[in-house]
């Protein structure tokens, strides 16, 4: 998960790097606009005002007057965006009636409604003033009233304004990444199932990658790991040749040998040479098997060209044939070899050749194991999922601390006391592996001795 | 007895040259193919062991224009090879039987008299397993020269334990063979006539023994 964590955490970084700054222009823009209208309606309600003080200018007399009831003017100075200031001046900027503080109206007469901030006892404030025309007997001009409030309820309700308009945006963000996150996961599936392939397949499987399912831009790496695969398929392949061909080579000289030094011993006097030559004898025909060996087991490689994994096999006849086989050279040994399975076949898919060849080595590893007198049985059952194949010895047996390590090439097992190369199990767990079988070793039940169960399972 | 050795290999050719030898019969020795073929051109003789990788002509190829020219002489393949393929190929090129190197001398030998024996007589002939004797074509057996009583059944039976001497047959085998007297031949009947086999054996040194799972072996004569 390692490896597409990173990948996603990037991705993800550099989506919300541009999304960070993006939202913060876009809450710089949303205050503006909710500054701008919560101005325009505060300013609305503070030119009603204005308009109400207008609306009572009176001129009386030629004197002009501003009649603002009691109630108007608490009104004025209890209203909810906080205290209203006035401040009326009659044309030559007398005073009439209000706050005789308020700073002066930088505006001049015109008649128009003008609206600016400015400060008022140290705090800021907005302004409106309102220019209304009067006529006192001899003069025309302009009344100005001046309205003040204080600018900070309008801060506030602009502030209330863009958290309102935030938190979905802040949602919508989270969102956003979250979505992202599940997205990035989703187009990764195809590189994690790419992993998960890779990791359960087994190493004799080179067998090319699917690019099917990857999407377009995991494709050349995919082609350049099937490029890998198919040249180290290759470079077995070649390894299992040579060392099929070498062992090829090896057996006419080794018939030469064997030949001769039979030859050999049956002329001998019975003295020194007879043992040398027995002794040469053994020898040859260990070199033998063990050419022999290493042929099955470049047989049963994966990398081997032959692969007839796919015929109809009869556990039961091929077990039968190769026990039959064996049955000369157990009473050599006057090992008692015999066969129990059931009359009904065991047949499965799978390669002859290389099935007999796993039966011979077991029987071989058993007979020569075994004591002289002892009894070696094979067994073929069959049930639904599964057919079993069993050779059961009652000979030393083999010590559970080895029992994992005799499967290894060329580990034998120590003071038995028999020539052996210790490649007989590695070619039976090769070719069990070639058919998706098990091997088990394990002791026999009631008594010394070595149980080797392969289990194969029937594919329906 | 003459027989053609060819084999390239010089000294598996002399293991087996002078191991024939010691046998009385007649040894040629060629060591490739172009010689082979013309040495079985020009002259006659009872058996031929053939190397099937020979240089210059290989052994199938040998093998070929021998039975081309309507040479009936029995030929023994061996090759280092133990593919199915190459089995199946010779046999089918007329090649009589066939041996995988490396192999035991006197597994080699026992074939090579197989083939002369079956060159000379057509393939029916008197088999014999120590002091026993059976008539395949008179279908009587005979131990030391005298006749001994045995059924047609237990003839059947002592014939295939005789041909596969040594080694194991199937129960099945010899249910095959009673057929043709019989026309259902169960695993108790053959049991039967072995077991009366036996009586009449055992006496005389000959024992049949019971394979477990896998049916009947006669055993050689050194070990009776």
């Amino acid at each position: 998960m390692a490896k597409s964590g990173t990948l996603r955490r990037q991705l993800l970084a550099w989506l919300a790097g541009p999304l960070i700054v993006m939202w913060s222009i876009s809450t710089m823009v949303d205050y503006d606009i909710a500054k701008r209208f919560v101005n325009f309606a505060y300013d609305r309600a503070l030119l009603d005002a204005a308009l109400d003080i207008g609306r009572q200018v009176k001129v009386l007399n030629g004197r002009i007057y501003v009649d603002l009831p009691e109630v108007a003017v608490k009104m004025l100075q209890t209203r909810e965006s906080g205290k209203v200031f006035y401040l009326v001046t009659g044309p030559k900027n007398e005073y009439i009636t209000g706050e005789p503080d308020l700073p002066q109206t930088p505006h001049p007469e015109s008649g128009r409604t003008n609206y600016y901030d400015d400060e008022y006892l140290g705090r800021p404030v907005r302004v409106v003033t309102l220019q209304l025309p009067v006529e006192t007997g001899k003069d025309r001009g302009y009344v100005t009233v001046q309205v003040v409030e204080d600018r900070a309820p309008r801060a506030e309700f602009a502030g209330l304004i863009l958290l309102r308009m935030m938190l979905p945006q802040v949602a919508l963000v989270l969102l956003a990444g979250i979505l992202v996150w599940y997205a990035i996961g989703r187009g990764l599936v195809p590189l994690s199932v790419l992993r998960s392939e890779i990791e359960s397949r087994s190493h004799r499987d080179l067998s090319a990658l699917s690019e099917e399912q990857v999407p377009q831009e995991v494709r050349p790496l995919i082609r350049a790991m099937n490029g890998l695969l198919q040249r180290l398929s290759k470079t077995l392949a070649a390894q299992q040749r040579f060392i099929a061909d070498a062992a090829h080579q090896l057996r006419t000289p080794m018939a030469g040998i064997k030949t001769q030094t039979e030859l050999a011993l049956r002329q001998a006097p019975p003295d020194e040479s007879q043992a040398t030559l027995r002794q040469l004898n053994t020898a040859t025909e260990q070199t033998i098997r063990l050419i022999n060996q290493l042929l099955s087991l470049a047989r049963a490689e994966p990398a081997a060209e032959r692969a007839h994994t796919g015929e109809r096999v009869d556990l039961t006849e091929l077990a039968r044939d190769a026990a039959a086989d064996w049955v000369p050279r157990a009473l050599a040994r006057q090992i008692d070899l015999g066969l129990d399975s059931t009359q009904a076949p065991a047949t499965m898919e799978g390669d002859a050749f290389l099935l007999r060849e796993m039966l011979n080595n077991l029987l071989d590893n058993a007979i020569r194991y075994t004591q002289t007198g002892g009894q070696v049985t094979v067994r073929v059952a069959v049930d639904i999922q599964n057919i079993t194949l069993t050779v059961e010895d009652n000979g030393p047996g083999i010590p559970e601390s080895e029992r994992e390590r005799v499967f290894e090439r060329f580990y034998r097992v120590l003071g038995t006391g028999v020539e052996g190369c210790g490649l007989g199990l590695a070619i039976v767990h090769e070719i069990a592996q070639r058919h998706n079988a098990e091997v088990a070793l394990g002791p026999r039940a009631g008594g010394s001795g070595t149980v080797i169960k392969v289990t194969f399972p029937l594919t329906p | 007895m003459r027989v053609l050795i060819v084999e390239d290999d010089p000294v598996l050719a002399d293991g087996l040259t002078r191991s024939l030898r010691q046998a009385d019969y007649a040894v040629d020795c060629v060591h490739d193919g172009g010689e082979a073929d013309h040495v079985l051109a020009t002259q006659s003789y009872d058996l031929v062991i053939l190397d099937l990788g020979l240089p210059k002509l290989d052994g199938f190829e040998v093998l070929r224009r021998l039975r081309r020219r309507g040479s009936k002489v029995p030929v023994l393949m061996l090759t280092a090879r133990d593919s199915l393929q190459d089995r199946v190929r010779g046999l089918d090129l007329g090649a009589d039987d066939y041996l995988a190197k490396p192999f035991d001398l006197p597994e080699l030998e026992a074939r090579v008299r197989a083939l002369v024996r079956r060159g000379q007589s057509g393939g029916s002939a008197a088999l014999t397993h120590g002091a026993l004797t059976l008539d395949v074509a008179g279908r009587r057996a005979t131990l030391n020269g005298d006749p001994l009583d045995l059924s047609a059944r237990e003839l059947g039976v002592l014939e295939v334990l005789m041909m596969r001497s040594g080694r194991v047959v199937g129960k099945e085998q010899l249910a095959e063979q009673l057929y043709g007297w019989d026309e259902e031949v169960g695993a108790n009947a053959i049991e039967v006539y072995v077991h009366r086999l036996r009586r009449k054996l055992e006496p005389v040194g000959v024992s049949i023994r019971t394979i477990r799972g896998l049916g009947y072996l006669l055993e050689k004569e050194s070990n009776g």
